[in-house]
């Protein structure tokens, strides 16, 4: 029963990532008054992009074409490590956060080679951002799951969320309010969003993630696609695991599933909202900033490790 | 009313965490705008806290200050300032010294430093930790603010943010002041800025700009 509930998680996780994006995208457009587009296109989108052929520049190599593979592969692997309607996960006794953490990093090393193989200037421009980018918000992220784990004296991220779900919900404490503040900052970061890199450009001198893209067509643009909001969907549950997780399916009852996968749906409902104010209200830094907006995650984490030991619990 | 007892409870258990926040916010904060703004919420997070203790030691005498830290400190100040920026047309940048992940290590550095100062004294006089070492950081973090923000504004604000830091040093330490003095303090910050919002107008009108650094020569 607890498999099931594990496997049906994950498959939550990836089935349910193309809806994440098509929400925001519609609650994006209804603040800036404009109709948008409905909530399911993200799914067609994927589904003529599975339909279409398959381009490969003449240039490129085969780490071209195994790229999207691989960086899909490593993300679905993240997806299993994020519990979502219980304490547990499908690769919860698999590994710990560290590995969650350079998972991605994996996906991202290969999506960055992949873009320097198809041979584009934009390609290698994108790359080398994105090198930029994962680099500087490495230690964030792995400082603010530090704090985290301290507190809660576990590595495995089942664990830290069965740990949290013990606490009161009122006992906040200073390390979760910044860990989260700086893990926030770096789930923008991650997953490419507003004030680092703004999902819907196609202009040169700004993109990242598109810039990285811009070579691939076909299935294979459908794979990283969907590998892309697999892990934003991953940074939303990781989110809400750790820092919000009550409510969650202490047993394995329907009715305590369901009310565990209702309340998650609040919850990233609210986290959407949040996303699409901050998309809608901020400006995209220039590239030069973006250092600083890391390095600010940087600081507020540090601070996270370092109030763990002014922490009495 | 037992509502109101765990809310009280909870202001007084988790005020200081986001004292902390508004801290770490104002030296990442680029505009003039954004930093009254915080102030504004600094200043409501303290409000929160009078009223808090008011409640729970049976001090009639605290809501009185608790509403007059709201009026003075959360409206007419951060409206002030606002009017003031209007007047002034100046730039919106603060003008800082330092970058904004320089001064958010600097403003961690000193919430650290004010737990480690305060520690000792924590223990002898039976008050939390958490309370005294947000009252030290803040009167730090304003001196810090009025040192490395080079827009004469800011330095008003910086000020600001010490005097916060003082009041809830007394708040926690001796559960407020007398009355009379409260009062008398909230008169000499008025007074005080309105002394500093005249000030600068004569600095903007004589030089064309509130940049603190540029102020090299006498002129008439």
């Amino acid at each position: 029963m607890k498999i099931t509930i594990d496997i049906l998680q994950v498959l939550f996780l990836i089935l349910g990532a193309p809806l994440v994006r098509g929400i925001i995208a519609r609650m994006k457009a209804r603040m800036q008054r404009r109709q948008g587009a409905s909530v399911w296109r993200p799914y067609a989108e994927l589904a003529k992009l599975f339909r279409k052929e398959d381009l490969v520049p003449p240039t490129s190599s085969a780490v071209f074409r195994l790229a999207p593979m691989l960086l899909f592969g490593a993300t679905v692997c993240v997806a299993a490590f994020v519990p979502v309607v219980h304490a547990s996960a499908l690769l919860a006794s698999g590994g710990d956060f560290f590995l969650l953490v350079y998972l991605l990093a994996l996906g991202r090393f290969f999506l960055s080679l992949g873009a320097l193989d198809g041979g584009s200037a934009f390609g290698g421009m994108g790359a080398s951002r994105e090198a930029l980018v994962s680099s500087l918000a490495e230690a964030p992220f792995l400082l603010g799951l530090v704090a985290v784990a301290i507190l809660a004296s576990r590595a495995d991220l089942a664990g830290i969320v069965a740990w949290t779900l013990q606490q009161s919900i009122f006992n906040i404490s200073a390390v979760h309010v910044l860990a989260f503040a700086s893990l926030a900052m770096v789930a923008l970061a991650e997953t490419g969003r507003m004030p680092v890199d703004n999902p819907t450009t196609h202009l040169e001198l700004t993109m990242i993630h598109e810039g990285m893209v811009l070579e691939y067509s076909g299935p294979r643009l459908a794979l990283i696609e969907w590998a892309s909001a697999i892990k934003l969907h991953a940074m939303l549950a990781l989110l809400i695991g750790l820092f919000v997780p009550w409510g969650m399916a202490s047993g394995d009852s329907a009715w305590g599933i369901a009310l565990a996968l209702l309340l998650y749906c609040v919850k990233a409902g609210i986290l959407m909202v949040l996303l699409s104010v901050i998309e809608s209200a901020v400006a995209k830094m220039r590239m030069y900033l973006v250092p600083e907006f890391l390095g600010v995650a940087s600081a507020v984490s540090a601070l996270a490790v370092i109030f763990t030991m002014l922490a009495k619990r | 009313m037992d509502l109101v007892g765990i809310a009280t409870g909870q202001i007084l258990s988790s005020f200081s965490v986001f004292l902390f926040l508004t801290i770490l916010l104002l030296a990442v904060a680029r505009r003039i705008s954004t930093a009254v703004l915080l102030f504004s919420l600094q200043s409501a997070v303290i409000t929160a806290e009078v009223l808090a203790t008011a409640f729970q030691e049976q001090l009639p005498e605290a809501y009185v200050v608790g509403v007059l830290v709201f009026v003075i400190k959360v409206v007419t100040i951060p409206r002030a300032f606002f009017l003031l920026a209007d007047k002034l047309k100046t730039v919106r940048d603060v003008k800082a010294s330092t970058t904004p992940t320089q001064s958010v290590f600097i403003a961690a550095a000193i919430i650290y430093l004010s737990y480690a100062a305060v520690h000792s004294y924590g223990q002898s006089m039976h008050v939390p930790d958490d309370a005294l070492a947000a009252a030290v950081s803040l009167i730090l973090t304003g001196a810090f603010l009025m040192v490395s923000r080079k827009k004469a504004l800011m330095q008003m604000l910086g000020l600001l943010v010490l005097e916060n830091g003082i009041f809830l040093a007394a708040l926690i330490t001796t559960f407020g002041m007398p009355l009379v003095i409260e009062i008398g303090v909230f008169f000499d910050i008025l007074i005080g800025l309105l002394l500093m919002g005249i000030f600068t107008f004569r600095i903007s009108d004589t030089f064309d700009h509130l940049d603190v650094s540029k102020l090299r020569r006498l002129r008439g």
